[in-house]
């Protein structure tokens, strides 16, 4: 995948009136990649993306495209085809018809037409006779693989997905993420992708940009996320993290008002600041009598939640929360209202700001 | 200018323009003639005169304003009865006639494409002496009626007939808005049956009750046929008194004025219920 | 709530609809038993059947020529009705625009209007402008009245319409030409059928602005109304029962095409 970016956003900003939806984005997206734009509801990725497919114009900013400013250039006119979040499957015309529908914008004649039909169909692993087959008889994924067909009937350069599977029961919406990928791989295209879900994401991304109120606030690898996130907002967005608020010392000690103990934590490097604590549950471990950890706290085992190949116990510190996850083979034996001892160590832990 | 041609441009305003100007130049323009004409001497025809009230006076001092009053009561009075009438039935169609709603809807949708006339002179046919009811009562009962037409019961009659279906089906889509959820869970929370309808179900209806009277309100105020035709000389309508001044009467500033007077009574009501009223999701955003 | 008391409840209302029902059509039954009255004056019971008045109806010169009349109007506000309704439903209730709430209220006006005032006022300009009335300006005056009923008849249709759909034709390539006639007028096309068949049939039976803007020109209602009120002639039933059946025909017809083509197509 070469590494050069085929789309360019500089100072990218939208304002309906009063509000600012999206922020000053500055982004570079590269060839072939699978990139991922997620955010909350209301942080504005539907309207980047509505941007960049040519539905919307910036109130500010440039979108390249290989180096060529594209702000003026209408949707129907740019090398990109975008998937609804609702599908837009036209009803009123057959699977086949749908999907050749940019080829007959064109003017691509029938018999040319049907053979990039049939191409697609089979390339997306649905049956060749649907082509005349009703869209408002296809099933769930079956209307999802149709949409993304149609989107790439005209072999456009980029393709933009709008929350395509938010709507989907979760064992469906699995599947076709894999899918999703896959198609990704055999295809070769640049692929930008919104969505609210982290998780979803992180399935099928080469690279994630995190939104929050119009601005981007980290850009990396799933891994770089994962590991390294930039602020709570990041830390939180993942899921259930252990999070504690701690004031960094002027010489780099962290202090805790929830918890009266000394925290043993990495290295920062800041001083005299305010940020988070973050340790991951599955870092987190019993600690029976004898055993040691970096740091060890007391309190009571308030619930245990199972999550199918792991358990989840919520320990309570006082006012601090702790989520402890072992894998259910390891499971710990202990009752409901018992006092049990946890710790983590210092190396499983980063500190977030705010 | 520039933003104004910038709006204009847009697909609304393109799209909103060729009705805008049929109604500009349909009842924007007729209606401000009317206006005109209302403050011309008496028994004019023409604006060449100076501006006078002289019509308004004369229509309280020669008891014009009586055919007012009456048509102000009887539309009043066929509201009342219409929703009482209507109600059940919309609610039967909303909620419990299922798959027959859609034909019942249909069926009643007919006669509404069949001109009044004939449909009042079908009730013609039936109440008058000799008619359909009284004849076959005399005929085949021995029993001996007077008429029952061109009275004032007879003109409410057939108010309330034509104007059913303008009634029905506001309502239907008033109480096709009210979930059957929301009652379901008012119920379940120990609201009996009339709790329920005045707590739960008139108020989520409110917007199709509110069209339903507007609108069967306004067009029996200005109703014409009802009262020529079932009642005779009984009642004289407002808009019957129009009628009257512009023609027999060549009165126009006169017959101007009573238009006037019946313009904004119906312009103010239906611009305030209009304005209070969200018709999007009234009319399908659901 | 009980199952009972909601099968009570069900069948009381079903005979209430039947009632109403009846009511609604006891005087077009009346019309139709009276135009098969021989005698010059109604009676009733009957005292002779006969169907001479249909010959005479279909045979007569000035009944074929107000059915032209009214015909005439009928289509031609039918054709432009359409039109105008279709653009005005998009502006209605497809696109945002500011000014949107306000046209919604403006359009609904004529609705909520006494159609005798309105079509004084228009005979009104009509003089004031030194138009003489005839079957042309009746059309405008049917037009006033009968397009924002279209407009909204499109709109409910027009409501369900998923703007992501425009947009997505757009997306692939489509002028803005091609996206109308590719995918909103294929979709909208069972609203603008109905909004064409009210407009046909608002226009064929009104009466009060016919009334008052035809001018020397007669369309059926009127002639109908002026006979009921001097010249009784048992035509008048006769014509009564011809237009509702044939306003019947063309109803349930229209709903048919309707349910049959949505059936073909899935």
């Amino acid at each position: 995948m070469a590494n050069e970016p085929i789309l360019c956003l500089a100072g990218i900003t939208k304002r309906f009136g009063p509000l600012t939806a999206v922020n000053q984005i500055d982004l570079d997206i590269h060839d072939g990649e699978f990139f991922t734009v997620v955010g909350p509801s209301g942080s504005g990725k539907t309207t980047l993306l509505r941007m960049l497919a040519g539905m919307e114009q910036p109130s500010a900013g440039d979108i390249l495209l290989r180096g060529n400013r594209i702000n003026d250039i209408p949707a129907n006119r740019r090398p990109t085809c975008m998937v609804f979040q609702s599908l837009a499957l036209f009803p009123h015309r057959s699977v086949g018809q749908n999907i050749e529908f940019s080829l007959k914008m064109k003017g691509i004649d029938g018999a040319e037409r049907r053979r990039r039909c049939e191409q697609l169909l089979e390339q997306l692993r649905l049956p060749l006779d649907y082509y005349s087959k009703s869209v408002t008889q296809c099933s769930g994924g079956e209307r999802q693989r149709v949409a993304l067909a149609r989107a790439l009937a005209f072999d456009p350069e980029i393709l933009f997905f709008d929350e395509p599977l938010s709507a989907i029961d979760y064992r469906l919406r699995k599947t076709l993420e894999k899918e999703l990928k896959d198609i990704h791989r055999e295809t070769g295209k640049t692929f930008v992708y919104i969505t609210h879900s982290l998780e979803e994401a992180m399935v099928m991304s080469d690279r994630i940009g995190i939104l929050d109120r119009g601005r981007l606030i980290q850009v990396g690898t799933p891994d770089e996320i994962y590991n390294h996130p930039a602020n709570k907002f990041v830390s939180q967005f993942m899921g259930e993290v252990n999070m504690i608020e701690v004031s960094i010392e002027a010489d780099g000690r962290l202090v805790s008002q929830d918890l009266p103990m000394a925290l043993a934590g990495p290295d920062t490097g800041i001083a005299n600041a305010h940020g988070y604590l973050v340790i991951r549950p599955e870092s987190m471990r019993f600690l029976g009598s004898g055993e040691e950890a970096d740091n060890r706290v007391e309190g009571k085992l308030y619930n245990i939640y199972s999550l199918g190949s792991r358990i989840q116990y919520q320990v309570r510190v006082g006012e601090q929360v702790f989520l402890v996850e072992k894998l259910r083979e390891q499971r710990f034996h202990g009752e409901l209202d018992d006092i049990v001892a946890i710790g983590w160590d210092r190396h499983d832990s980063i500190v977030v700001s705010d | 200018m520039p933003a104004l041609r910038a709006w204009l441009k847009q697909s609304g305003p393109l799209c909103a323009a060729p009705i805008s100007v049929l109604l500009l130049l349909g009842f924007a323009a007729p209606l401000a003639v009317v206006v005109g004409y209302s403050l011309m001497p008496p028994n004019t025809f023409d604006f060449a005169h100076l501006p006078t009230i002289e019509n308004f006076v004369s229509i309280v001092r020669d008891s014009y304003y009586r055919s007012f009053l009456w048509a102000f009561g009887l539309a009043v009075l066929t509201v009342v009865i219409l929703l009482v009438l209507c109600y059940p039935l919309a609610y039967g169609i909303a909620k419990l006639f299922g798959r027959w709603s859609m034909l019942l809807t249909l069926v009643l949708v007919i006669p509404l494409f069949v001109s009044e006339n004939i449909r009042l002179f079908g009730w013609v046919l039936f109440l008058i002496k000799g008619g359909v009811l009284l004849g076959a009562l005399q005929t085949w009962f021995g029993v001996e009626l007077g008429g029952l037409l061109y009275s004032v019961p007879a003109i409410v009659f057939g108010l309330v007939y034509v104007y059913l279906p303008f009634m029905l089906f506001p309502l239907v889509l008033g109480v096709s808005m009210v979930s059957s959820e929301v009652t379901e869970a008012a119920g379940d929370l120990g609201a009996n049956r009339w709790q329920i309808f005045t707590q739960i179900e008139l108020p989520l209806a409110m917007p199709g009750v509110l069209i339903g009277s507007l609108l069967t309100f306004v067009l029996a105020l200005g109703s014409l046929a009802e009262a020529k035709i079932l009642g005779g000389q009984a009642v004289i309508m407002i808009a019957d008194d129009i009628e009257t001044a512009f023609t027999f009467s060549q009165n126009w500033p006169l017959g101007s004025a009573l238009a006037v007077l019946l313009l904004l009574l119906v312009g103010g009501l239906v611009l305030y219920v209009l304005s209070r009223l969200d018709l999007d999701a009234i009319l399908g955003r659901r | 709530m009980a199952r009972r008391s909601t099968g009570i409840i069900r069948r009381l209302l079903a005979v209430w609809a039947g009632c109403v029902v009846v009511f609604m059509y006891l005087p077009v039954a009346c019309v139709t038993l009276a135009s098969f009255s021989r005698n010059r004056y109604f009676r009733f019971p009957i005292p002779n059947y006969d169907t001479k008045w249909y010959e005479r109806a279909f045979s007569s010169l000035s009944v074929q020529e107000l059915f032209q009349t009214s015909l005439s109007i009928a289509l031609l506000v039918t054709v432009i009705s359409v039109v105008l309704a279709f653009f005005g439903a998009l502006a209605f209730a497809r696109f945002q625009w500011r000014g949107r709430k306000l046209y919604q209220r403006i359009i609904l006006l004529p609705i909520f209007f006494p159609q005798a005032v309105l079509g004084l006022a228009l005979l009104l300009w009509y003089s004031s402008l030194g138009i003489i009335p005839d079957w042309r300006t009746a059309v405008f005056a049917h037009l006033v009245w009968i397009v924002p009923i279209a407009t909204l008849v499109i709109s409910i249709q027009a409501y369900s319409f998923d703007a992501a759909l425009e947009e997505a034709a757009f997306d692939l390539g489509a002028s803005r030409w091609q996206v109308l006639w590719e995918v909103t007028m294929p979709i909208l096309w069972p609203g603008v059928f109905s909004g064409a068949l009210f407009s046909f049939l608002l226009s064929w039976g009104n009466f009060p602005l016919s009334m008052f803007t035809t001018g020397a020109d007669q369309t059926i209602p009127e002639w109908l109304y002026a006979k009921m009120v001097a010249g009784y002639t048992p035509l008048v039933p006769t014509l009564g029962a011809l237009t509702t059946l044939g306003a019947a025909t063309l109803l349930l017809g229209g709903y048919a095409v309707i349910v049959l083509l949505r059936r073909l197509r899935s």
